[in-house]
């Protein structure tokens, strides 16, 4: 078993079929006691049937630092949302 | 309060509902004292399971003698030579070894027992063993690999846990003792005992934990009420208040 304390990433799955979401995260040495230590904290009331960890380490995300320049120039292009379409009245569910 | 038993069932099914209880309160007993949160939860989880099948049981035992006593007065208000649990369960939280090496001992114990108890004549009692056997395979899986990770751990993490095996071994010997009246319940006493021998010495021997030879002790049996010198204490937490406060409602 590879040894270390780590943070995993903790994600349940409710039901067959259904994506799964991410609850929090845990503690852990090793990839078996992050699923069992997963289980015991996310999934003592019958959260779900089924368990991802990953650890956090391995999660790869925007540096916080770079948000404004990944995120801000969305901001003003409102004509990326599909809002100027005329909806034909036959539809109703849209 | 007079806790005699009439039906020899309810006399078998006592030393496993005590078994499970006494077993309940150790692992109670280390709320908030786990070594780190998460197995804090788990040993806590596997507490109230054990609380849960010990009072599944009592409410059994005492529909078969006829209801003239409730489940809470087995668990307040016997003494210590009215309870029938192993020996091995009392045995105190020295450190997580202990407790680790005590669970995993149970364990293996228990699903021989539940697996044995599916069999049973009483509906009631495969129900139950249906589901406790869920909740005994994982409290198992769990206690396993920690078995696994202290024995090839560290130096000291190996030290203790064969410190914490040389001492329990000693309350072994009691459970394969089989009476009768075990005999009558448990159909095959003599398979319990070989697979708990075959695994427990097989997962010492791939964990680096050495199965020491216990000599012989002049011991006197749990079927007969005895305890070590932990029980008393033990009860005198778990009894506290309904004794102090008799009249204390939940």
């Amino acid at each position: 078993m590879e040894s270390g304390d780590k943070v995993w990433e903790v994600f349940i799955q409710k039901k067959p079929g259904l994506a799964f979401k991410h609850v929090g995260n845990c503690h852990a040495y090793d990839k078996k006691m992050a699923i069992q230590n997963a289980r015991e904290l996310y999934t003592r009331r019958s959260e779900g049937r089924a368990i991802w960890v990953v650890p956090s380490d391995q999660i790869v995300s925007v540096p916080l630092d770079d948000a404004d320049a990944f995120f801000d120039p969305a901001d003003d292009k409102v004509y990326r949302h599909s809002t100027f379409y005329k909806i034909p009245s036959g539809v109703k569910h849209l | 309060m007079n806790f005699t038993f009439e039906s020899n069932e309810s006399k078998f099914l006592l030393r496993i509902a005590d078994t499970s209880l006494i077993l309940a309160q150790r692992l109670a007993e280390m709320c908030s004292k786990g070594p780190f949160l998460e197995e804090d939860i788990a040993l806590s989880n596997t507490s109230l399971d054990l609380f849960g099948r010990a009072e599944e049981l009592y409410k059994i035992i005492c529909r078969i003698e006829n209801d003239k006593f409730e489940p809470d007065e087995l668990v307040y208000k016997r003494n210590e030579r009215q309870f029938y649990n192993l020996k091995l369960v009392e045995q105190p939280n020295e450190d997580f070894a202990w407790v680790i090496v005590r669970q995993f001992l149970h364990d293996v114990y228990a699903k021989e027992v539940f697996t044995e108890l599916l069999k049973s004549e009483n509906s009631e009692v495969v129900g139950l063993s249906q589901k406790v056997l869920k909740e005994i395979k994982y409290s198992h899986l769990h206690a396993k690999d920690w078995i696994e990770r202290l024995g090839l751990g560290t130096e000291e993490s190996n030290s203790r846990t064969q410190s914490a095996v040389n001492h329990i071994l000693k309350y072994i010997e009691e459970i394969f003792n089989f009476d009768d009246i075990d005999k009558t319940y448990l159909s095959n006493t003599a398979e319990i005992e070989s697979k708990w021998n075959a695994e427990i010495n097989a997962v010492f021997a791939a964990y680096n934990i050495t199965r020491i030879e216990v000599p012989p002790l002049s011991m006197r049996d749990y079927r007969d009420g005895f305890h070590s010198e932990y029980m008393g204490p033990l009860l005198s937490v778990m009894q506290y208040l309904p004794r102090a406060y008799p009249d204390a409602k939940w």
